[in-house]
């Protein structure tokens, strides 16, 4: 026996705030692996599609689960991955006032990052990012790609040590 | 160092004398600045709102769609309502209202006509504000007391069957397994599992694990949980333990009790030891209560 709410995700109101709670890690999720932000916006819809056709079969609590394995499978061994392109929300260096040799490092270390995460495998970038940008915990990660805690800090580590290793050239 | 320890390092997991040995590395540094720069990336943009209307345009069925959920025995009754499906085999609700409860909550909702309606924790209700000039029709999961203003016919529909009234109060109980609708005063027609039956006011009919049960209740009287009070006449215990999980917002487990054992008797909604002492007395169970779990369990017959 449960408790919660009404045990399927049927409703408008649970559904829609199902949508606006994780349809844009989804979002993020795919564009990580595949560089692709049409193909993440159409895993998006098609995971939220699957799950209302099945809405009467999927509670709350497991919904989130259900849009991810969706998302996951949907292009696995279909798409080719494409260079991922993230921006930066802000100037990497906090100071306003600096030289232009200072600047000039400052977006030569930018384009070094962006070319190591584009360099990572696949499932090392997409764990990375998950934790950096969309703030997820390992928990989080692992539930979504499925594989143990241990194995998401194992990615970590390795993500952040071939980054070092590729910036600093050694 | 540890396994992992860039890992545990991003995470705050490593102790002072490991964080001060790590920070004493040449690397350091490097790790860092990679950090820093890593915490401003973000991906690309995202419209929530767009792509929400856009999932909106995709489920919705082509043409003229009647709220209802996809429930074949509701097609055989519902001659009175046009269906045009193109190519999918599901409904949605287009409704514009929709009105939820969570466990251990209660709420009224008043009609566009002055019906109201009273719904019972763990319960949704969903009606067309636009089209109510036209038609009443609600649609029901869980519990709810309807007080119908006179007026055009007014239909309730369930998953598991559909009431329509003609300015009346009744209660309709829709739950896993349980279908009960109680007419207090007026008249009222059940259509369940493709046939109609005609509840005037003083009785109630029910559908429990498949069985038709049909009861009498007492007319001119409003159902008991409106008075913070869930009556029951010879349910079977799970029901039982179902409702009073949904009004306490609790969780129940049990131990060597048998579920189906049939249940009389009511329970207070609003002081819980009230109500297991209620709950357990009649049945011989015994009971534990731990923050929001409870355990009803029985001894082993020696």
């Amino acid at each position: 026996m449960k408790t919660g709410q009404p045990d399927t995700v049927c409703g408008e109101a649970v559904f829609s705030e199902l949508f606006r709670t994780h349809s844009k890690t989804v979002f993020n999720y795919i564009y990580y692996k595949y560089g692709n932000e049409e193909k993440s916006n159409d895993a998006v819809q098609e995971a939220f599609v699957r799950l209302w056709e099945n809405c009467s079969k999927v509670s709350p609590e497991k919904a989130k689960a259900y849009v991810y394995t969706v998302a996951n499978n949907l292009y696995l061994n279909v798409l080719k991955a494409e260079k991922v392109r993230l921006k930066y929300s802000s100037g990497l260096s906090d100071s306003t006032i600096e030289s232009p040799d200072f600047l000039m490092q400052e977006k030569e270390f930018g384009e070094k990052l962006q070319r190591a995460l584009n360099n990572l495998p696949e499932n090392q970038r997409t764990t990375f990012l998950l934790n950096r940008i969309d703030g997820k915990k390992y928990a989080e990660i692992a539930e979504m790609e499925q594989v143990s805690v241990k194995a998401i800090e194992k990615r970590m580590h390795l993500a952040l040590k071939s980054l070092r290793e590729e910036i600093d050239g050694i | 160092m540890k396994d992992n320890y860039l890992a545990k390092w991003l995470n705050n997991e490593l102790t002072e004398a490991e964080l001060a040995a790590f920070k004493e590395t040449a690397e350091y540094a490097s790790y860092q600045r990679i950090v820093n720069a890593s915490d401003k990336l973000q991906g690309p943009s995202y419209d929530v709102d767009k792509a929400y209307a856009r999932l909106r345009d995709k489920t919705s069925a082509g043409g003229k769609v009647v709220q209802m959920r996809s429930s074949r025995m509701y097609w055989s009754a519902a001659a009175a309502v046009a269906v045009l499906i193109a190519f999918s085999f599901f409904y949605i609700n287009t409704l514009d209202e929709t009105i939820s409860t969570a466990y251990a909550e209660q709420t009224r909702v008043n009609l566009p006509d002055e019906s109201e309606v009273l719904l019972n924790a763990g319960s949704e209700l969903s009606y067309s504000k636009r089209k109510w000039d036209k038609q009443r029709n609600v649609s029901l999961q869980g519990e709810a007391f309807f007080r119908v203003a006179k007026g055009k016919k007014f239909t309730v529909t369930t998953e598991s069957g559909s009431v329509t009234v003609l300015g009346t109060q009744f209660n309709v109980e829709q739950r896993k397994g349980f279908f009960e609708v109680s007419c207090f005063e007026g008249l009222v027609s059940v259509s369940f599992n493709g046939r109609e039956h005609r509840l005037p006011a003083g009785s109630s009919l029910m559908m429990v694990d498949g069985q038709l049960v049909t009861a009498s209740v007492a007319p001119g009287t409003t159902p008991s949980w409106l008075n913070d009070e869930s009556s029951f006449k010879s349910i079977p215990l799970a029901y039982v333990l179902q409702e009073f999980e949904r009004q306490f917002d609790v969780q129940v487990e049990t131990r060597n009790i048998d579920l189906g054992q049939l249940f009389t008797g009511t329970f207070s909604n609003t002081d819980i030891h009230l109500a297991l002492q209620s709950i357990s007395t009649p049945s011989q169970m015994k009971y534990t209560l731990e923050e929001n779990n409870v355990l009803f369990y029985a001894e082993d017959i020696p």
